[in-house]
């Protein structure tokens, strides 16, 4: 495992019978599961790269345990690891040898659909897809759509701050909930926000979504639910350089159009995705651009011309406009098939997941060719061209000798290019373990230190979730130290009034 | 008082740091627009960012703006208007509600986070706010988020400092998200409905698919002052209920068709188009009925968040109890109560009301004698209230920043 996580505590390792004895005394029955055998299931997330056994794993059914559980193991000074769906791509839910893996499986109801405020609220192990699903009947949905979303958790959603195809429209997980109950590792249950537009305070559920899992466990999530717009159509658009594409979706939103969906593939993928699903993707362009309107008819009738107009004028070679929801749907199958297509053509592969300034799309795809010859390693990239986030797919096979490595490699410089060009380490899969040792690329040690001491105001012992995110672990009271700056005791030289 | 004018983020460490070593908190302001609200602070010196007004950069294709928060808020939204681009969370104009001067900097507008009407679609500035740079009560410049739409490395300390009123940071340098205007807006405006019909109204627009980006209802009372913004559309001094949709031309008027049949039985519908539509929505946007140079001005001014269908029951109870005036926004998730002046501003009677939806309240106008006795900001649950402080010491320990502004007596 080329990451390190911290030293696992011998002393609470000799422990463990006591400690799934105290766990059991808490969650009765099968909610405690410590053989080596059942626990296997739990030992990865979706990147599964990395792997590693937890100590024991508890799966409670209400608030009040997983009170007790967080109460008892900050008492024991316990580490704990919190697992939704396990689909995160960069390790957010990978195990410690010594700590306990808190699964919230078991919190699968939903617990109430308010139509009138248009909110759902929500056990946090319930999928993002049958929150949906359970609003249908009355024509809303929850927005959100990352392509897990059949299998991932919305209490994960909150964890990762999830997004998705529809993001640039419809915002991400952040800009879709509106309060939590949340149980801190200190055990203490705390209510945030509600069915209002806003909390009072702090926004502390704009933090906490998206804090991996390290500041606390929710246990109920109050979610916002749209109407489902009234139609949509997609347009399939081929050019013959990359750069072209790239021009076509700036020049989309500087019309002041918003797609609901605006994806990019380049040629690697677009091969890939044709010979899986055979969607008719045009084989011979460079770049492939889906643009999806949505809402009423009449709107989108208008986009598709004023977006097909753009599109001529950028040089497509090819533009298909769907004139049914089947037609529709083929255009993106192959998208959304993206990734399982790619690992038809290669044994393993990589996702990474950075996010660039749309106009860098021509030279970070450049800086990736040149990435692919020096590593000599194929990639397949898929881009969600609207917001500028982008995901390589570096295709490696484990098998050899060395490959895993090269693609690590590969896929931290994409990720530090990404950084160059202005943008981030990560759009929407998190930093987890993945990315933890490449933030000082984007954060100084300060900006670092920042982040780590609001951690300390949620979790002062640092138990919940340790080694992900952040490189360097430092303690809460030497982050909170204050430095005196000497001799600098008078106000500086500068204009009074 | 000593007054800072800081240069640069440099100056803005240095100001900071000597103020930590002289355990001599500072009040962080910008044009001064909303100084009016909150507590009055424990502070001993001003720490003036206005002279940070620069535009970093723009641009427009990449929907992002990089401003130094001192940067005024009437330049950038010109600067943005003339490539056809907006905040889409509709930043209220605090001036003629607080009798202020100014409309404020950047850095004011996110501070305070107060978002207009549109919040219910478009969500608040704290929705808009992509990444910062600021210099934290340890005297140490930081930067959080970035400057790309889609990002998640790292806490979201962009989320904290929105509506933060200068206590966690000083904001130097922010970058928003800009959305293009909508090429046309239609307002269709159901008349004489009473509180609660209204919130009806407004519940089943907002439950419609027709993608409603306003939802408004001003009671027949808060005519009281004459508001310009409103034009004929006030003439009969009858209660008005109002409903944007947005978007191209062809859009908004098939919507405004579609919405106008759906809300019949609540009456029929007159519609308002562009130019007399946004300056409706100004009004709403600035609760111009309320403005200080009104007939309620001597008022204070309640700002209550709530769930929207709970939003009639609230208000109604509230004005009858203390013969006030209300104005329902967001569908009725947002309530601002202009209620007759007395000792406390009918603070009990207001936060019974918002406790009992889950909501809460804000004392946004009030004299400072009325502010020493009464909690402008919604008292917290308190675990939620000690995680807060903890919150605010993990950024500013010493309590330098904007001291007691939130909480009452801790200026003491």
């Amino acid at each position: 495992m080329a990451i390190m996580m911290p030293a696992s505590d011998q002393a609470v390792l000799a422990r463990r019978a006591e400690i799934v004895a105290a766990l059991r005394a808490i969650v009765p029955g099968e909610g405690v599961i410590d053989s080596a055998s059942e626990m296997r299931v739990y030992e990865s997330d979706g990147l599964t790269a990395y792997r590693q056994p937890p100590m024991v794993v508890v799966l409670p059914d209400t608030t009040e345990q997983v009170s007790l559980v967080l109460k008892y193991c900050a008492g024991q000074g316990i580490k704990v690891v919190p697992r939704g769906s396990g689909t995160s791509l960069s390790g957010g839910a990978l195990p410690l040898e010594d700590g306990v893996l808190l699964g919230l499986g078991k919190f699968k109801r939903i617990r109430e659909i308010d139509f009138d405020n248009r909110v759902v609220v929500t056990e946090p192990g319930v999928t993002n897809l049958a929150i949906s699903q359970a609003v249908a009947h009355a024509g809303f949905y929850y927005a959100p759509d990352p392509s897990s979303q059949i299998a991932c958790s919305i209490g994960g959603n909150v964890a990762e701050n999830s997004g998705g195809v529809h993001c640039l429209k419809y915002g991400m997980t952040t800009n879709n909930v509106l309060g939590c109950e949340i149980v801190l590792m200190s055990g203490e249950i705390l209510r945030i926000g509600g069915k209002g537009c806003e909390n009072s305070g702090y926004d502390l559920m704009g933090v906490i979504t998206g804090s991996e899992g390290l500041l606390g466990v929710i246990t109920e999530i109050t979610v916002r639910i749209l109407q489902k717009p009234e139609t949509a159509r997609a347009l399939m658009v081929g050019f013959a350089e990359v750069e072209a594409a790239g021009e076509c979706v700036a020049r989309i939103i500087g019309a002041g159009i918003i797609p609901g969906g605006m994806e990019m593939m380049d040629k690697p993928a677009i091969h890939a995705a044709e010979a899986f699903v055979h969607a008719g993707y045009p084989l011979d362009v460079e770049a492939l651009l889906i643009i999806e309107l949505d809402g009423p008819k009449i709107e989108v009738d208008e986009l598709i011309t004023r977006v097909e107009t753009i599109a001529n004028a950028c040089g497509s070679t090819t533009c298909q406009i769907s004139t049914s929801e089947a037609e529709r749907n083929l255009f993106w199958a192959g998208r959304k098939a993206a990734f399982p297509a790619v690992g038809r053509i290669s044994p393993d592969y990589l996702c990474m997941d950075g996010t660039i300034p749309r106009g860098a799309l021509p030279k970070a795809l450049a800086r990736i060719r040149e990435l692919s010859e020096k590593y000599q390693l194929g990639c397949a990239n898929v881009f969600h061209a609207g917001d500028g986030n982008l995901h390589p797919l570096i295709l490696y096979d484990a098998n050899k000798e060395g490959e895993i490595e090269r693609a690590e490699a590969f896929g931290a410089d994409i990720l530090r290019a990404c950084v160059e060009f202005g943008g981030v380490l990560t759009g929407e899969h998190g930093v987890g373990i993945e990315k933890r040792d490449l933030m000082p690329e984007m954060f100084t040690e300060i900006d670092l230190n920042q982040q780590q001491r609001l951690k300390c105001a949620f979790d002062a012992q640092g138990l919940l979730n340790p080694g992900k995110v952040f490189p360097t672990l430092h303690r809460c009271a030497e982050l909170g130290r204050m430095h005196v700056h000497a001799g600098k005791l008078a106000f500086p030289d500068i204009p009074r009034f | 008082m000593d007054t800072l004018k800081v240069r640069d983020a440099k100056d803005v460490e240095e100001v900071v740091r000597a103020a930590i070593a002289n355990e001599q908190p500072l009040e962080i302001i910008g044009h001064g627009s909303k100084r009016s609200i909150g507590h009055a602070m424990a502070t001993n010196a001003v720490l003036d960012v206005s002279a940070l007004n620069a535009v970093t950069s723009y641009e427009p294709n990449e929907l992002i703006v990089t401003l130094q928060a001192g940067a005024p808020l009437a330049d950038v939204l010109s600067l943005i208007d003339a490539k056809n681009q907006q905040f889409a969370f509709e930043p209220m104009n605090t001036a003629p509600l607080l009798g202020a001067p100014a409309l404020g900097t950047i850095g004011g507008m996110i501070a305070a986070g107060l978002a207009g009407p549109r919040r219910i679609r478009a969500g608040g500035a704290r929705d808009h706010l992509l990444g910062a740079h600021a210099v934290s009560g340890f005297g140490d410049s930081f930067k959080t988020g970035g400057k790309v739409v889609k990002n998640v490395t790292g806490y979201d300390l962009c989320k904290l400092l929105a509506g933060s009123w200068g206590t966690l940071s000083v904001m130097t340098e922010v970058t928003l998200k800009v959305m293009p205007k909508p090429e046309a807006e239609r307002t269709l405006l159901l008349h004489g409905l009473d509180d609660a019909t209204a919130n009806k109204a407004m519940t089943a627009a907002l439950g419609s698919p027709f993608d409603v980006s306003g939802a408004a209802h001003l009671p027949k009372s808060a005519f009281r002052t004459r508001t310009d913004g409103l034009g004929d559309i006030a003439g009969q001094g009858e209660a008005l209920t109002m409903l944007r949709l947005e978007g191209i031309a062809a859009s908004a008027a098939h919507r405004a068709g579609s919405l106008r049949e759906l809300l019949a039985p609540f009456g029929t519908a007159t519609l308002v188009e562009d130019v007399a539509s946004a300056a409706a929505w100004a009004t709403v946007r600035d609760v111009l009925p309320f403005a200080a140079s009104g007939a309620l001005g001597a008022w204070p001014v309640w700002r209550i968040v709530c769930p929207p269908a709970s939003g009639a029951a609230l208000g109604t109870q509230l004005a009858r109890e203390t013969g006030g005036e209300v104005i329902y926004d967001w569908g009725g998730g947002l309530i601002w109560a202009a209620l007759p002046p007395n000792g406390d501003a009918h603070a009990s009677a207001v936060r019974e009301r918002a406790n009992a939806t889950g909501g809460h309240a804000t004392l946004i106008r009030a004299a400072e004698d009325v502010r020493r006795g009464v909690d402008v900001f919604h008292p917290q649950a308190p675990g939620v209230a000690a995680l807060s402080e903890r919150v605010r010491a993990s950024f500013d320990p010493k309590i330098i920043l904007n001291r007691g502004r939130l909480t009452r007596g801790a200026a003491a």
